[in-house]
């Protein structure tokens, strides 16, 4: 598994350490459910697929989230491991989610392409609503993506201490799609979270700043570094006409 | 009658002053800070979850975002309308039908008032939070971890604010394999205002 | 029919494992393996494994049809996005008459059924095996789904949950 760069050496990995186990038989569960029984088993997913909830909410919650891992955190960039590290699991969730809600259209992205589509709409739509604003491929790194959002909802009602304005809370976005992108098999180095803006997300660009950053002073950039394992398979379509 | 005035109300500012995100969103964004603490607070000598103390952090964390939370909540709440919040009856149906319904588009039930009425339930009939939970299978999760107990620290920090000490704890569960799932909560005191009722 | 059916990790590790006989025309539901062929079942699924990761990036789709063959044991596979693979290996008793053996007396079936599962018995590789199987698969899948969507649930942990077990048995006997 690539590792991260640079990751503070007390954040947790994205994984646990792994020991085999083989299932106990017989297994007895000690688990007891509601006479009723109603268990995760009986529950349809896809209820909740567009059921609203109130954002101030997420934004009260999300919040909490920021404040205890900055309690346990020691720079802004190891805030920001552990928020991608919170995202992480989500993604790996909400890959096979969003593949069984397509049903009999469901294919694995195989490609890097596909799972960039997959991320910038299809993930997109079931997290915020609506497809991501933009994707580019970077210009100086083959295996550099970008996605970016003119309005990342987790930046809104977040008040961030000015001395961490370079702090962008995205990065649990960053997880999610790192999750998403590493559990369909593409070994990510890394998925990080950057503002477009060089002032941040305070929107304070001084003086003469340009139209856009003005309009979208929390305008966010997700960066997609794919591994070299990922890498070398797609050269090796492309050599073999696929 | 509180009752069906605070449905309105919490309908009416659900529908019209509420933004909305997709459910889902929260839910697993809480479902990860719950797995966090369950990572991060072990008893180090048998690296087991310490359950009373993720409850006892859960509760924390909802009690200062109930400190916040009350503010927006009476800014949305004074244009649809005077508070029907004269007791502590009218409090709990503007809990239920208001507080719930706005922050978590649920409607709990308000049940099983004590004969003093200083205390009731709050019986929930669904709650989206655990749509997908199922507690660890170690034999004291269910027995010992509250997931949702950020929820009574939310309540206890709002009341707080408006000059009502209170408890507020969940009874059932069913994530424990309870029937229900009821948060009891139970009026302290009135804090002796220092400023009165009617200051704007 | 007999079935052996698990699931397997990102780290080709087993993290649920069922054996089952076919609950169709008359049959009890009960796996017919020989002590060895326990062991064999292992042993065939992780060589089938190879044969996933040789086509799991040029066929995208989850479900793959039959992937391997060893002597009597076919072996079907589905592949999550998450690359968690469902392994299904199926062994058609050579002694067929074990069938005949079963009571005549089990509750009767839709014809449709009976008829597919004939099929199903004869010939493993065939297309009414082939949709009985991803029928099955898509059963797993979702409540599969529903396992990881559990935030305590963490990737390539064993799963545990006798209703989940419950779950497939019951897909097993629906489909298969």
């Amino acid at each position: 598994m690539p590792s991260m760069v640079g990751p503070p050496p007390d954040v947790p990995p994205k994984e646990p350490p792994y020991t085999a186990i083989l299932p106990a038989k017989p297994f007895h569960s000690r688990l007891h459910s509601p006479s009723s029984r109603k268990t995760i088993y009986d529950r349809n997913l896809n209820r909740t697929q567009t059921t609203p909830t109130s954002l101030p909410s997420f934004a009260y919650l999300f919040n909490t989230l920021i404040t205890y891992h900055h309690s346990k955190s020691g720079s802004v960039s190891e805030i920001e491991t552990r928020l991608n590290r919170a995202g992480y699991p989500i993604g790996i969730k909400l890959l096979d989610l969003l593949l069984y809600r397509q049903a009999r259209a469901a294919v694995r992205p195989t490609r890097i392409i596909d799972l960039l589509q997959f991320v910038h709409t299809t993930l997109w739509r079931a997290l915020f609503g609506r497809a991501a604003d933009a994707l580019e491929q970077g210009v100086s790194n083959k295996n550099e993506y970008m996605i970016f959002d003119n309005e990342p909802v987790v930046n809104t009602y977040l008040s961030v201490p000015k001395e961490m304005s370079q702090l962008n809370c995205a990065a649990f976005v960053a997880g999610i799609l790192e999750g998403v992108c590493d559990a369909a098999g593409f070994g990510m180095e890394g998925v990080t979270a950057h503002w477009a803006s060089a002032s941040g997300g305070t929107g304070g660009a001084e003086g003469e700043g340009n139209k856009e950053e003005e309009m979208w002073p929390g305008k966010t950039i997700f960066l997609l570094r794919f591994g070299e394992v990922a890498m070398r398979r797609e050269e090796a379509f492309k050599a073999g006409g696929g | 009658m509180a009752s069906s005035k605070a449905a309105r109300m919490g309908e009416e500012v659900w529908k019209t002053r509420t933004e909305k995100i997709n459910l889902e969103v929260l839910t697993l964004t809480y479902g990860t800070l719950v797995s966090q603490l369950t990572h991060d607070l072990r008893d180090p000598a048998t690296n087991i979850p310490d359950y009373a103390a993720i409850n006892t952090e859960l509760d924390r964390m909802g009690h200062s975002i109930g400190l916040r939370l009350i503010e927006d909540f009476l800014a949305k709440t004074s244009s649809a309308g005077p508070a029907p919040c004269n007791n502590f009856r009218e409090t709990a149906e503007m809990i239920a039908k208001v507080g719930f319904k706005i922050f978590l588009n649920v409607t709990p039930r308000v049940e099983n008032w004590d004969k003093e009425g200083r205390s009731f339930g709050l019986v929930f009939e669904e709650m989206p939070v655990s749509e997908f939970v199922e507690l660890p299978d170690d034999g004291r999760a269910q027995e010992e971890l509250w997931f949702l107990n950020l929820f009574c620290g939310v309540v206890k920090g709002a009341l707080e604010m408006v000059q009502m000490q209170v408890k507020a704890e969940w009874v059932s569960d069913v994530l424990r394999g309870d029937d229900t799932t009821e948060m009891r909560v139970t009026l302290i005191r009135y804090i002796e205002d220092e400023m009165p009722p009617d200051d704007e | 029919m007999s079935y052996y059916f698990t699931i397997i990790g990102t780290r080709d590790n087993p993290l649920f494992e069922l054996d089952f006989g076919t609950s169709k025309v008359g049959g009890d539901g009960v796996a017919r393996f020989r002590e060895e062929a326990k062991y064999m079942n292992q042993f065939i699924v992780h060589a089938a494994l190879d044969v996933v990761e040789e086509v799991q990036w040029t066929n995208k789709e989850m479900y793959l049809k039959r992937i391997d063959s060893f002597q009597n044991n076919h072996v079907h596979c589905f592949l999550t996005g998450g690359n968690v693979k469902f392994m299904l290996l199926m062994n058609p008793d050579p002694t067929a008459t074990t069938y005949s053996a079963y009571p005549t007396s089990q509750p009767s079936r839709p014809s449709t059924a009976r008829q597919s599962t004939t099929l199903l018995a004869a010939s493993p590789n065939s297309q009414a095996t082939e949709e009985a199987v991803r029928a099955f698969m898509l059963e797993v899948y979702e409540n599969w789904v529903k396992c990881i969507m559990n935030p305590f649930y963490q990737v390539n942990q064993v799963v545990t949950s006798p209703v989940f077990r419950n779950r497939v048995a019951t897909a097993a006997k629906k489909y298969l």
